[in-house]
């Protein structure tokens, strides 16, 4: 018996030594990425695959050029990266160097990022948008900017059919009427989904439209509660009456093409839309009547701390975040320069009407991006229950408000 | 069988040790560990200190568990515990009978086993390629079955089933019947051809018809086999989450949230290990009671 077990312990050792051996060659326990060969080859993580990707790929060549460093970028969407990143940290290892990620998120795992300070306070009174910070330390950055400004629509449909852009209110919902009428038009409105953020931009449209961009604020600081009558009123008295007029949540992307096909008459979505149709000429967007604030939603950035390139990975962050990458990145389109010295011009045409409505717009973050945790979940899959049973709205916000005070 | 005189008696009983060391090394450390650490993780709190059945309270407590009041006179959300069970109530017979049903179907039928590769199609597809098609084929816009409803003038049913509280679970179960049947029906073919032929050929001089060679014959000699699909089913329906995950996010307003999906999203939305860790707990008492159960059917089985 007492061979077996010298068997076993031999077994086990063995076991031990292959998985210190894989480790990585360069003996650094705590290094990530494979705690690699080449130090000049960063590897970036985005989440944005297919037309968004090319659109941003010509940065990353810009930025080995001048770097003189490899580039490898990976497509992980955000939901996937929460779920992996936190066994790579606690495993002492990092999947990239530079990783784009929610930013509160990245507030949350402060202690597994490299602080930017250094790198941001030079650039932060260029940004529209704040950095992430954590325990006095950035631990994100804020690069690029979508903003959601309102209901797109086909010029050339619009021109058919004899409908103008609504300045008030009451015109607004006289042309959602006119839309019902129109043959061959299945609804108003096309209603995205997916995972529910599409449907969660709308109401956070009708919230700032409404309540005003305080609003928005107080509830991202939970300042409001959700069932307090000002954001009662803004569902019983615009949103919920008009949601007859949307269609029922369906694929968000599915929606671009029906909509664009003409089976409905206006999408709510972000300037991403530019890039995702085939004519972005005859494309126009109007906010909600009155809206005096817009969203705008960053992509923040971070460098793990698990990085055996931290450095490196940093400068290629100082170069996303400075006047000279944000211009590269404006004029790919699809997205809006997170800086405000980055004139409209640098925008590709389609993009420079979005671009100067920020000019005279009050910019507020993403409600659920910014409060994030389950409570964003619960969120969006709130609003897909609202949208197909508005008479639900009440529970609805109770729910959020209890989910809230978790 | 005396050993020979001289020659060492080897022990039987130590070679298979040496033959599971390896198997037994890995269990332990990706099998064993893991599931007393998130044993742990369920009984303690954020700072190591013991907390008692406080995560079991939370998790029982939260409506997307329990929702009470709401069964089964208002449409979901029932609670996702709720939901498991409705799974079991409604997927476990209709797996099982379809699958029994095919089975039975294709045993004569000319080209039947090429019939039962289609069939078996759906149990070796991706279940999050599964949980995507579920979304389209009950999509207003390109789905067959509302299309189907609309062409029979039920209206109600001709809308995205997803997007509906009172359609979204009947659409993930019917989806998961049409994907996982395949499993029942190889299990049973397979059971079908281990009967022997004279039990029916007696049967039949003794001019005993469909049913009740069915009843008689066919039915008891197959119970082993549905024991198996019975506990592969129900075990596969506690662990339900892919399919879900894909199709509807366990929406709209938690309508189709089930317990696998709940344990997800408190471990990497609500970044909250612990009422994870106790949602994995129940789970697994209940996988072990259905283990348990197996294991007692297939020992009566074989004593019987």
């Amino acid at each position: 018996m007492a061979r077996s077990w010298r068997w076993i312990a031999g077994l086990a050792l063995a076991a031990m030594l292959l998985a210190a051996c894989s480790q990585g060659g360069t003996g650094a326990g705590t290094e990530g990425s494979g705690g690699d060969q080449d130090s000049n080859q960063l590897t970036v993580i985005g989440p944005w695959s297919g037309a968004e990707m090319e659109q941003f790929l010509p940065v990353l060549e810009e930025a080995e050029r001048r770097l003189g460093i490899t580039i490898q970028y990976q497509t992980q969407r955000y939901e996937d990266l929460a779920q992996v990143l936190p066994a790579q940290f606690e495993a002492g290892q990092a999947p990239a160097d530079v990783i784009f990620m929610w930013d509160w998120w990245v507030k949350e795992h402060a202690q597994d990022a490299v602080d930017l300070k250094d790198i941001w306070e030079p650039e932060a009174g260029a940004f529209r948008m704040p950095a992430a910070e954590a325990g006095g330390q950035v631990v994100a950055v804020p690069y690029a900017l979508t903003v959601k400004p309102g209901f797109w629509y086909r010029k050339s449909f619009f021109a058919e059919h004899g409908l103008e852009v609504p300045a008030t209110w009451d015109e607004f919902v006289a042309l959602l009427q006119r839309l019902a009428e129109i043959e061959g038009v299945q609804a108003p409105v096309a209603s995205g989904d997916g995972t529910g953020w599409p449907l969660s931009d709308v109401v956070e449209h009708f919230l700032i439209a409404f309540g005003g961009p305080d609003l928005q604020r107080d509830l991202i600081e939970g300042r409001i509660a959700w069932t307090d009558p000002k954001v009662q009123e803004v569902f019983r008295d615009r949103l919920v009456p008009v949601l007859e007029y949307f269609s029922d949540p369906m694929d968000w992307t599915q929606a671009v093409d029906l909509w664009w096909q003409g089976e409905y008459g206006l999408y709510f979505m972000g300037n991403w839309l530019t890039g995702l149709v085939d004519d972005p000429s005859d494309l126009g967007v109007f906010p909600l009547p009155g809206a005096r604030g817009m969203v705008a939603a960053t992509d923040y950035v971070f460098v793990p701390r698990h990085s055996p390139r931290a450095e490196k990975a940093k400068q290629l962050v100082a170069f996303l975040i400075s006047r000279e990458g944000m211009e590269l990145r404006a004029r790919q389109g699809g997205k809006l320069s997170g800086r405000n010295d980055v004139p409209a011009e640098a925008h590709p045409a389609v993009d420079q009407e979005v671009a100067r409505l920020l000019e005279g717009a009050e910019l507020l973050p993403d409600l659920d991006d910014a409060i994030g945790g389950d409570w964003q979940r619960t969120f969006w899959d709130q609003l897909k229950l609202l949208w197909v049973e508005p008479g639900q709205w009440q529970g609805v916000l109770e729910r959020l408000e209890q989910e809230r005070g978790r | 069988m005396r050993p020979l005189p001289g020659r060492p008696r080897r022990s039987r009983r130590r070679d298979p040790l040496w033959l599971a060391a390896p198997a037994l090394v890995l269990i332990l450390a990706l099998v064993v560990v893991p599931a007393a650490e998130t044993l742990w993780l369920a009984f303690v709190d954020a700072g190591g200190r013991w907390a008692g059945l406080a995560h079991f309270q939370a998790v029982l407590q939260d409506p997307e568990t329990l929702a009470p009041g709401r069964f089964p006179g208002s449409p979901p959300p029932w609670g996702s515990l709720v939901h498991n069970l409705v799974w079991v109530a409604l997927h476990l017979p209709l797996t099982t009978g379809l699958g029994l049903a095919l089975a039975l179907l294709l045993q004569e039928v000319r080209g039947g086993s090429l019939l039962r590769s289609f069939v078996f199609l759906g149990m070796v597809t991706p279940l999050v390629v599964g949980g995507v098609l579920i979304r389209f084929l009950f999509d207003e816009n390109a789905g067959v079955i509302p299309a189907l409803f609309r062409n029979l003038g039920v209206e109600s049913l001709a809308r995205t089933w997803t997007a509906y509280p009172q359609l979204a679970l009947p659409a993930l179960i019917l989806g998961s019947v049409w994907l996982w049947a395949g499993f029942a029906m190889v299990l049973y073919s397979a059971g079908l051809a281990s009967i022997p032929r004279a039990y029916y050929e007696a049967a039949l001089v003794d001019g005993a018809g469909w049913w009740s060679r069915f009843r008689h014959i066919t039915w008891p000699s197959l119970r082993p086999v549905t024991a198996v699909v019975v506990a592969m089913t129900v075990l596969w329906e506690l662990k339900i989450f892919d399919l879900v995950y894909t199709a509807t996010q366990g929406g709209p307003g938690g309508a189709s949230m089930v317990l696998a999906l709940q344990m997800y999203f408190y471990g990497f939305r609500s970044l909250d290990p612990h009422r994870a860790a106790a949602v994995a707990t129940l789970l697994t008492l209940c996988t072990l009671l259905i283990g348990l159960w197996f294991v007692r059917t297939a020992e009566g089985g074989e004593r019987g």
